[in-house]
Order: C-alpha cells, then structure tokens, then sequence
C-alpha cells in the first residue's frame, strides 16, 4: 500500500479544522490536562508531614514537658496545643483538628524514675487509612527514640560513658531524595493526559465521520486507510505532545519535578506510548461508528486502566495476582516505568530498552489492527 | 454503437447481499459524452448498480470497466477517473463551503495555480461564491447538493456518477442543478445519474428503466417512450407488462 503524503496532510488538514471549530475537544485537548496537572498536583499529595497532635500533659514535669518540645521540633509533628483533660482531645479528634492526641499520665516522670512502666496514650483518628499508618510510624519511631535517649541519660549517670546503641541505620533515601510523591505524580498525570487526548477525542472522529454519513465521501476518494488514518491521528499527536511538554513545565515550575534522564528518551517514550494510544482510540471509532459508545469503551479501556492499573495510584505489588496480570497488558505500565527511570533514577536505556520494547510492539499491533479494520470497513 | 467510444462497461453484472439479489444479470454500454438515465421504482437496484459504477461495492459477478479500468481490480485509478454523489452526500457541516471544496481538491492534488480558477469556476457554477464562508451544516437542501456536486466536480472527472441528486430539491434548484449538468455533458464529460422525477429523464441522451433489479429497457427517451403519450405511460405499461409475467409465472409454478 503506497502512501500519498498529500493525501496524509489533506486530512490532517481538516482534521484540525474541526478540533477548533468544536469547543469540546478543544476544551478535552488543553484545558483538561492543565485541569489535572493542578488537581492531581495539589490534592492528590500522598505525603504526609506535619502531622497534628494535641497533648494531654496531666504528669506536668520537666520530663513530660521535654518530650512535648522534642515532638514539636520534629518535622513530622505540628504540636497544635496542650488540652486539660482526654475528653478535649478526644473532641479535637472527632472535629478533625487533630490526627493524633497523647496523653501523658500522671506521675509518669515518677514511674520511669522508678523503673516502672510508664505507659503513654495515644489516639490516632485513622478515617483516612494512609494518614493513619503513617501517622502511627512516626510516632512509634518518635517514642522508641525517646526512649533509648531516656536509656543513654541513665546508663550515663551511672558511670557508663561512651555508650552507643548497638545498632543504628543510617538511612539514606537514594531515589526520591525528598520522599516527595509529586514526584511520581507528575509522571502519571502526563499517562493520563496522552491516554485523553490519544485515544478518548480520537475515539470520536471516525464515529463522528459514520454519523454524518463523510464516510461514504471518504469510501470515494482515492485514499487508502493508512492515509486516512494517519492523517487522522497527526493532529491528535501534535495536541498530546504539547500537553506533555506544558505538563513537563508545569511539573518544574509549580511543583520543582525536574526529570533527570534525557529529554529525548522522554519523549521517544512518549511519542511510542501515544502512538500505542492513538490505535487504540482509532480502532475503537471505526469498531463501534458511534461517537456515544465509542467514548464509553474508550473511558473503560484507556483512560481508567492507564490512571488505576499503572502503578501510578495504586501499587502494583499490592494487588492481587490477577489483576498484576492483567497490568501487564496495560501500555500506561511501561510508560510510567520508563518516566520513573528518567524522571527520579536517571536511567538510559540499558535500563529501560525492555520497556520500551513493549511499547514499539504494543504500538505495531495497534496500528496493525486498526489498518486491517479499517480496510474491511471498505476503505 | 461506435465501440472507440464506450466508457463505461457494465458486463453480466450481479449483485446478493444473502437471500436479496438487488441486480440480476445487467449488461451495459455507455459512450463517452453521454448523460446516460437510470430511472425506476424505489428499491429496484438503482444505487447498487451505481455504486458497483463507483467502486463502492465490488459485484457479485460479472466486471464493471471504467474508462479501460476495472473497477475492483484497479480501484484507486478508477477513483481519480470519477466523481461520485452518493444519494446522502455527506459534506463536514462543520466546515465551510470553502473548506469542503479545498478538502476535495487538496485529496486530488490540484496544483496550487489551479486552486482559485477552479474555485471560481465550480463555486461560480453552483451560485455559491456568496456563501463561500458559511458552514455546510447552514446550507439549504439544494445549496448542499449543488455544494456536493461541485466537490466531486473540482478535479473535472471524465465520468460523474449521481445517485438521485435532486431528491428533495426545490424545483429552481433542480433545474440550475441540470444547467451545470448539460454544461459539464457539453465540455465531453460522460454522466450517469438516477433519478426518481421523468422530466428529468427527458434531459438524458440515454435512459435506461430499471425495475426489480433488471434493466427492462434501454434507450432515448423517445425510444423509450414509442407510441406511448408520455415517458410515464410507457414505463408504467412496461413495469406492469413485467410484473404480470412474474406473477403469472408464480401462479403455473
């Protein structure tokens, strides 16, 4: 089948016609993923620093008052205040003023001087599962580390000096310095935004072009599929490929995500992964020659996948085996992998080559398939 | 018949979509420079045997030759050759008129010193220089169908194929439609169009009445009409004739 670039341009042409003559898709192009970049940005952050705590402090000692001042300098906890009795901080709690609230019990200095237990109440409101987890690790770590201090200031009065404890972990955080989830957030908001613009707008236009009844003019014309649908999906990568750079930007401007890897890899990987997208979205229109339906199949099979089966909300590790499997069929997968490596590991493609294996295969079967469908569709 | 001049070959051709023969067995000949008719009843397989014309179906059996071209075989060749009007011509409402025309002739490569004669001309043609700036979708039914026509006009095919172009036309808009039609048949372009209005078919060199997917009768219109009053009479009187055989035949059977 020989292609006719003229041909190719002339579709492409009116393609782009009817994007800005169509509010909507105009809007689903550029507004949407500014939309999202801003919402997953600032919402969805799953960092969790700062935590509030209230302190119910009944044993009122120079102790009890060093252990309050020593989780206020932490990073971790905001000491928002000192309640007078539990039935306040529990209020705190259920109003949601507060994540965690520590009662200190009376004569606990005393207790611990006297080598008693000197046990320490702490409420955590876990409504939000994640924050409470978390929540709960610092604060055990908070006390534990307390406590060896308590130990080493004891075990110093009696005379033994020098002390270390046995082991210490010095934990150094190689990728991701900052534990900052923006930073992978970024990388899966740009998925998101390629599978909208790659497959759910181009899920319409040749459903758009059976219903207005274009395709039979199309049938006519001396124009072979490849044309057509190439034609077709240039417009839609021009688009996609602009939000990516707009959300790489935004990502550094608003949010300080510089990727680290090559830029070009960047985007060889994503041109690969919208490709992959704009089959899928093509095919879907010319399976279906329903703009209504089209829309519907495509939310289900590109946008929803690529936003909860990607690693990129949720875990892959964490769910179930089936679904680890099914994953694996997910191009959004191999995508977010490779953005991963070069956006936080700086990574090239001795690294990265297999996934982007996956993708140049992924993206051949695609536009194999749509060529074929769209060829028995007479064209 | 002068065999040099035939242009369109329609040999044995039939058409099943399953249980439904929509054409049995249609032979045609048609010389170049005609504006060859296709009248009949609704449903006789009028617009299979077009789109076999215009490479939209392959047939059943039997070859259609375009201008020395096969129609199945060497398809993208024979599209270059023709223009053709399917009966729901769908322009992109979206787009202006002359939007749609620029489509047309951007997909049929009219080299760029070309674009504006030519736009002048068909748009000129068809009365819609005015209106070069509105969408499709705002047009008129008879402004649409005279914008359909000058699309598949633009690259001045040697064979035009109409599928009743002027269903639902207002009658001024028919006859200006008729106008470009004659202009084009004088410039030696070969037409072939099917129509449900007779007085149409009084304009055809050639008329052909086709009826429960067989062409009954083949010729001018005076041939046609032989000792009958009207175009009208005579067909009716052959479709009659036919659909008495066919019943009789059902009844000895």
């Amino acid at each position: 089948m020989l292609i006719n670039p003229r041909n190719v341009q002339a579709v492409a042409r009116k393609e782009f016609y009817h994007i800005v003559r169509d509010y909507r898709s105009l809007y689903m192009a550029f507004a949407l993923p500014l939309l999202l970049i801003l919402l997953f940005g600032y919402a969805l952050s799953l960092d969790v620093d700062n935590v509030k705590v209230v302190i119910v402090d009944q044993d009122r000692t120079e102790l009890s008052r060093d252990f309050a001042g020593r989780l206020d300098a932490s990073a971790y906890f905001d000491l928002v205040t000192h309640l007078p009795d539990e039935r306040a901080a529990v209020a705190w709690l259920d109003s949601g003023k507060a994540t965690i609230a520590l009662v200190i019990p009376p004569r606990w200095t005393e207790n611990i001087r006297s080598n008693r237990e000197a046990p320490l109440q702490v409420l955590i409101d876990a409504s939000d599962p994640n924050i409470g987890t978390i929540s709960r690790g610092y604060i055990t770590s908070f006390v534990e580390r307390y406590n060896s201090r308590l130990l080493v200031d004891f075990l110093g009065r009696q005379g033994f000096d020098n002390l270390r404890p046995a082991l210490e972990g010095r934990i150094r955080v190689w990728f991701n310095e900052d534990l900052e989830s923006r930073n992978f957030i970024v990388p899966g908001i740009i998925a998101v935004i390629i599978m909208i613009v790659g497959a759910m707008l181009t899920s319409l236009v040749i459903a758009r072009e059976y219903e207005n009844g274009t395709m039979e003019t199309i049938r006519s014309l001396p124009i072979n599929a490849v044309e057509f649908l190439t034609g077709k999906a240039i417009p839609y990568y021009l688009i996609a490929m602009t939000d990516v750079l707009v959300a790489l930007a935004m990502g550094q401007l608003l949010f300080g995500v510089v990727m680290k890897g090559s830029f070009w890899l960047m985007i060889l990987a994503s041109s690969l992964y919208l490709s992959v997208a704009l089959g899928l979205g093509l095919f879907i229109s010319i399976a279906t020659k329903s703009q209504l339906v089209a829309n519907q199949i495509a939310l289900l099979v590109s946008y929803l996948p690529a936003l909860l089966l990607s690693d990129f909300v949720f875990p892959v590790e964490n769910m179930p085996r089936m679904m680890q499997i099914v994953t694996w069929i997910v191009p959004a997968t191999y995508y977010i992998d490779i953005l991963n490596g070069l956006f936080l590991r700086d990574v090239g493609m001795g690294y990265l080559w297999p996934s982007y294996g996956v993708l140049l295969f992924m993206f051949l079967v695609m536009a194999a398939v749509a060529v074929v469908k769209m060829r028995r569709e007479g064209l | 018949m002068n065999k040099e001049k035939v242009i369109i070959e329609v040999e044995n051709v039939s058409c099943r979509f399953g249980p439904v023969t929509a054409v049995e067995d249609v032979t045609l000949a048609i010389e170049e420079g005609t504006i060859f008719g296709l009248v009949g009843s609704d449903g006789a397989g009028k617009s299979t045997l077009l789109r076999t014309m215009a490479t939209m179906i392959p047939p059943s059996s039997g070859r259609v030759i375009m201008g020395g071209l096969d129609a199945v075989t060497q398809r993208r060749q024979v599209k270059r050759l023709i223009g053709y009007m399917p009966q729901r011509f769908g322009l992109y409402p979206d787009l202006t008129v002359d939007e749609n025309l620029a489509f047309f002739m951007d997909i049929f490569g009219i080299p760029r010193a070309e674009r504006a004669k030519r736009r002048e001309r068909y748009l000129g043609f068809s009365n819609l220089l005015p209106f070069a700036d509105r969408p499709a979708g705002k047009l008129s039914g008879g402004m649409k169908q005279k914008l359909g026509l000058a699309c598949v006009l633009v690259h001045e095919p040697r064979i035009l194929v109409l599928d009743e172009p002027t269903n639902g036309v207002d009658p001024v808009s028919r006859e200006e439609f008729w106008e470009i039609l004659l202009e084009m048949k004088r410039s030696g372009m070969t037409i072939v169009v099917s129509t449900a209005y007779l007085d149409e078919g009084e304009k055809c060199g050639r008329l052909a009445l086709m009826h429960r997917a067989r062409i009954l009768a083949d010729g001018s219109p005076d041939e046609i009409r032989s000792s009958f009053a009207s175009l009208e009479d005579a067909m009716i009187h052959r479709i009659e004739e036919t659909d008495g055989a066919h019943a009789r035949d059902n009844v000895n059977s």
